[in-house]
C-alpha cells in the first residue's frame, strides 16, 4: 500500500452544513492520505453517518451507501448472482442466458470498486457496520485491505485502481474484531460542547430569536447532565425540538419553568418521569 | 522526534504494535500530519487507538510524555469502595473553611502518595485520610477548599484544584475481565438450528427433484428456515454483595442477550439465594413464584444463574433463612434450588468471585446443586459446554475442580 498523500485531492475541511472540528479534519485527511477505512464511533445524534456525505459533497466525490442490517453478509457487499433471474429467462425470456454476466449484480462495495477500476475516486460509506453478525467485519478484512475481488462465477476480477474513500460507522452494540480494527482510523465524535451546539444550530436555524436560542440550549444541557436517562437527547433531536419551539411560537422566557415538547427530546418513558421528578426537587 | 513516545504509549497500557507505529511515522513522513502538536495529538491517536476506552491510556501517555507529568497513581478499586455512598455533614462556616491548611498542587500530590500508602480502611468524615465528607483534603464529598478529588461520586465544595482523574475520557475506560465479543462467541455455541421457523427460503435441491420430474416446468419447493431455537433463564443476583461486580455483570448480560443470537432469554432476579419466589425485575417488586417458573419453562431450557452465592449458612439451610424484608419461606433456599435442579437439567452458576476465594463456603453447597464457573471469558466456554452435555470435555481440562455431573447428584 502506498503511503504518498494523493495529491490530486485537497484537504478536506467540512462544509457549511456540517461542522466538523480541527481534530475531525486531520483524522479524515490523514485517513484519505494513508488509504485506510476511517472507523467512527459517538453517541447517536453526534453526525457519523453524515459525515461520509460531508466528506462526499467536501471533496466533490460521488458517495455509495452500504447500509448494514442483522442480516447482512459481506458477500452482499461484493456482490449477488442472480441464479433465479437467470433460470426463469431460460424457461420463459428471450435472453441469451449464456452469458453470465448479466445476472451478476454489484453489491455496493463492488459497485466502489468497480467504478474506481474507471479510474473515479467514490466515497462509501459502511453504515452500522455493529448491526451485522459478529463475524461480519473479519469477513471484509480481505476485500478491504486488498480492494479487489473475483467474481468467481465469471473469473472477472473487479480491482479498485484508486482506493475508495471508506468511512464506517459503528454504534458499539458489539466489539469488532481487532484485527479488523487494527486496519482502521478510528475516531470517537465527541458530543459536541455548548458554543459547537450554537453554531449547527444557527446552520440548521439561521434566522433564530437569539434569546429563544439561548434559552433552548440552556435547558437541553441542563437535561443532559441529569444523571441515568436511558436515551439522552441528541443534536438531531435539539434540531427538530427548536423547529417545534419555533412553530409554535413560545416565548423564550416560558422555557425557564416548563418544558414543551418534551416527547421531541425524550422517547423513553422513564427518562420523562426522571426529568420530571428532577425538575420538582429542583423548584 | 517522538522516539521513546511509543514505549510510553505501551507503558499506559495501549496495545501498540510495530504496525500501529509505523503508520504514524510514514503519515509524518508523507507530510499527512500538520506541524502543530494538536494535529498531532488528534490523528496519532486516531492511529493508536482502537476503542474510546483507550483514549484515556492515550491522553494519560500523551501528557506525561510531552508535558513530562506523573502517569497518575491508579485509583484501586479498594479505594474506589470506601468512596461509595459518602457521609453527608453540615457545610462549614467561612471562618473554619479559612482555618483549614492550603495546599497547591505538588504539596497535595505529594500527600496523596503518602496517604495512598498509609491508609488501610475506610473513612468518613475526618480531616487526614482518604475518604468521604470531612475536612481532609484528599476523597470526595469533602469541605476542604484546595483538597483534591479521589475516585468518582458527588462532590461537596466544588472548589478541588486537581481532579486525580478529571480526564475526559476517563468514562469510557474499559478493564472489564470480561470482554463481550468473546463472551458472545461462546454463547453462541449454545446454538441449537431448527427449521421451526415461519420464514420460508428456497429448498434447492428439491426444487431441482420436483423440476425434473415435472419435465422440465420449474416447480419452486420452500421448506422454514433454520432458526436458533436456544432458550436461557437468566437468574441474577440482584443483592447488595454483587454491587461490587455491577460492571461484569452488566458485560455478561448483553452478551446474553444480544450476542448469542438466542431464541428466548428470559431475566430473573434474585437476593442472595432463590426462595418461593423470583422477580422480574431488579428492584425487586415483580413477583413470580419459582413453582410456576418451573412448571411453565419449555424442556430443554438453559438455567444460567449469576451470583456469588456468598452469604451465612442460616440463609441457606434453615426454614425461614431470607434475611430480606417481606421474604418469608418455610422451605430452605438450598432445597429451593433442588428444585430449580429438577426442573432445568441444563444449568450453571457463574461467579464473579474469582475461584480461589470459593473455599468451603456456601459457595461449595451451591456449587454442587448447580455445576459452578467463575465469571471469566473462561468459565463461560467450559459452563456452555457443560448446557451443551460435553461437561465432560471440562473435568479433563481443570483437574484442580472437577465438578460431579448433574445426574451424579440425585
Amino acid at each position: 500500500m502506498s503511503i504518498s498523500r494523493q495529491s490530486s485531492l485537497p484537504a478536506w475541511t467540512g462544509t457549511e452544513s456540517y461542522i466538523a472540528d480541527e481534530s475531525l479534519q486531520a483524522i479524515v485527511n490523514v485517513g484519505v492520505g494513508l488509504g485506510r477505512p476511517l472507523l467512527v464511533k459517538g453517541e447517536p445524534g453526534t453526525g457519523k453517518t453524515l459525515l461520509a456525505y460531508a466528506v462526499a459533497e467536501g471533496l466533490k466525490l460521488p458517495l455509495i451507501t452500504w447500509h448494514i442490517k442483522s442480516t447482512t453478509r459481506a458477500q452482499d457487499g461484493l456482490y449477488l448472482y442472480d441464479t433465479v433471474a437467470r433460470l426463469n429467462d431460460s424457461r420463459f425470456g428471450d435472453h441469451d442466458v449464456r452469458d453470465i454476466a448479466q445476472y451478476i449484480k454489484l453489491g455496493p462495495l463492488g459497485e466502489a470498486f468497480a467504478r474506481s477500476q474507471a479510474g473515479e475516486r467514490v466515497v462509501l460509506l459502511i453504515d452500522e457496520i455493529d448491526k451485522a453478525d459478529i463475524e461480519f467485519p473479519n469477513d471484509l478484512l480481505h476485500e478491504l485491505d486488498a480492494m479487489r475481488f473475483t467474481i468467481a462465477e465469471t473469473g472477472k476480477e473487479i480491482r479498485a485502481e484508486v482506493r475508495p474513500i471508506v468511512i464506517i460507522t459503528s454504534n458499539a452494540e458489539k466489539e469488532l474484531p481487532d484485527a479488523f480494527l487494527r486496519r482502521c482510523v478510528f475516531h470517537y465524535i465527541e458530543f459536541p460542547d455548548e458554543g459547537q451546539l450554537q453554531r449547527i444550530c444557527r446552520v440548521h436555524h439561521p434566522d433564530v430569536d437569539e434569546k429563544l436560542l439561548a434559552a433552548a440550549l440552556r435547558k437541553f444541557v441542563q437535561l443532559r447532565t441529569i444523571p441515568d436517562l436511558r436515551k439522552k437527547p441528541t443534536t438531531s433531536e435539539l434540531i427538530d425540538w427548536l423547529s417545534s419551539l419555533r412553530l409554535s411560537g413560545i416565548d423564550a422566557a416560558k422555557l425557564e419553568a416548563t418544558l414543551p415538547f418534551a416527547g421531541v427530546l425524550l422517547k423513553q418513558e422513564n427518562d420523562t418521569q426522571r426529568v420530571n421528578r428532577a425538575s420538582s426537587m429542583r423548584r | 522526534m517522538f522516539e521513546g513516545f511509543h514505549s510510553v504509549l505501551r507503558l499506559a497500557g495501549l496495545k501498540v504494535g510495530v504496525g500501529e507505529w509505523l503508520t504514524v511515522t510514514q503519515a509524518l513522513d508523507a507530510g499527512l500530519i500538520g506541524p502543530s502538536l494538536k494535529e498531532f495529538y488528534s490523528t496519532s491517536r486516531a492511529l493508536v487507538c482502537r476503542d474510546e476506552a483507550d483514549y484515556d491510556k492515550f491522553d494519560q501517555a500523551f501528557a506525561s510524555f510531552f508535558q513530562g507529568a506523573a502517569l497518575p497513581t491508579p485509583v484501586t478499586q479498594m479505594l474506589q469502595s470506601w468512596l461509595d455512598d459518602p457521609l453527608v455533614k453540615p457545610p462549614l462556616t467561612p471562618q473554619e473553611l479559612e482555618e483549614l491548611p492550603h495546599y497547591d498542587l505538588e504539596q497535595l500530590r505529594k500527600l496523596y502518595e503518602e496517604r495512598l500508602t498509609e491508609q488501610t480502611e475506610r473513612h468518613d468524615g475526618g480531616s487526614k485520610w482518604i475518604g468521604t465528607g470531612g475536612t481532609s483534603p484528599f476523597g470526595q464529598g469533602g469541605e476542604h477548599p484546595t483538597g483534591m478529588r479521589v475516585g468518582e461520586g458527588a462532590s461537596g465544595r466544588g472548589q478541588a484544584i486537581a481532579a486525580a482523574r478529571a480526564r475526559r475520557f476517563r468514562n469510557y475506560r474499559d478493564d472489564i475481565v470480561l470482554d463481550t465479543r468473546q463472551l458472545a462467541v461462546a454463547v453462541r455455541r449454545l446454538r441449537r438450528l431448527e427449521r421451526k421457523s415461519r420464514r420460508l427460503e428456497l429448498d434447492m435441491p428439491e426444487t431441482i427433484r420436483k423440476t425434473a420430474a415435472n419435465g422440465g416446468d420449474i416447480e419452486i419447493v420452500e421448506r422454514p428456515e433454520r432458526r436458533n431455537q436456544a432458550r436461557v433463564v437468566l437468574m441474577l443476583d440482584a443483592g447488595g454483595s454483587m454491587d461490587p461486580h455491577v460492571r461484569s455483570v452488566q458485560a455478561f448480560f448483553s452478551a446474553m442477550k444480544q450476542g448469542g443470537g438466542l431464541r428466548e432469554v428470559e431475566a430473573y432476579y434474585f437476593h442472595n439465594c432463590v426462595y418461593a419466589d423470583v422477580y422480574s425485575d431488579m428492584a425487586l417488586l415483580k413477583k413470580k413464584p419459582l413453582a410456576e417458573l418451573t412448571r411453565s419453562v419449555p424442556p430443554n431450557t438453559n438455567l444460567v444463574m449469576v451470583g456469588d452465592a456468598w452469604m451465612a449458612p442460616r440463609e441457606l439451610f434453615s426454614p425461614y433463612g431470607s434475611i430480606e424484608y417481606g421474604t418469608t419461606d418455610e422451605v430452605p433456599a438450598i432445597d429451593r434450588l433442588r428444585e430449580l435442579g429438577a426442573a432445568f437439567p441444563k444449568r450453571v452458576w457463574l461467579n464473579p468471585i474469582p475461584e480461589n476465594y470459593w473455599g468451603e463456603s456456601t459457595i461449595r453447597a451451591v456449587g454442587e446443586i448447580v455445576p459452578m464457573f467463575p465469571m471469566t471469558v473462561e468459565g463461560m466456554v467450559a459452563a456452555v459446554q457443560v448446557l451443551l452435555g460435553r461437561g465432560d470435555r471440562v473435568a479433563k481440562r481443570a483437574p484442580k475442580r472437577p465438578w460431579p455431573a448433574p445426574q451424579d447428584l440425585w
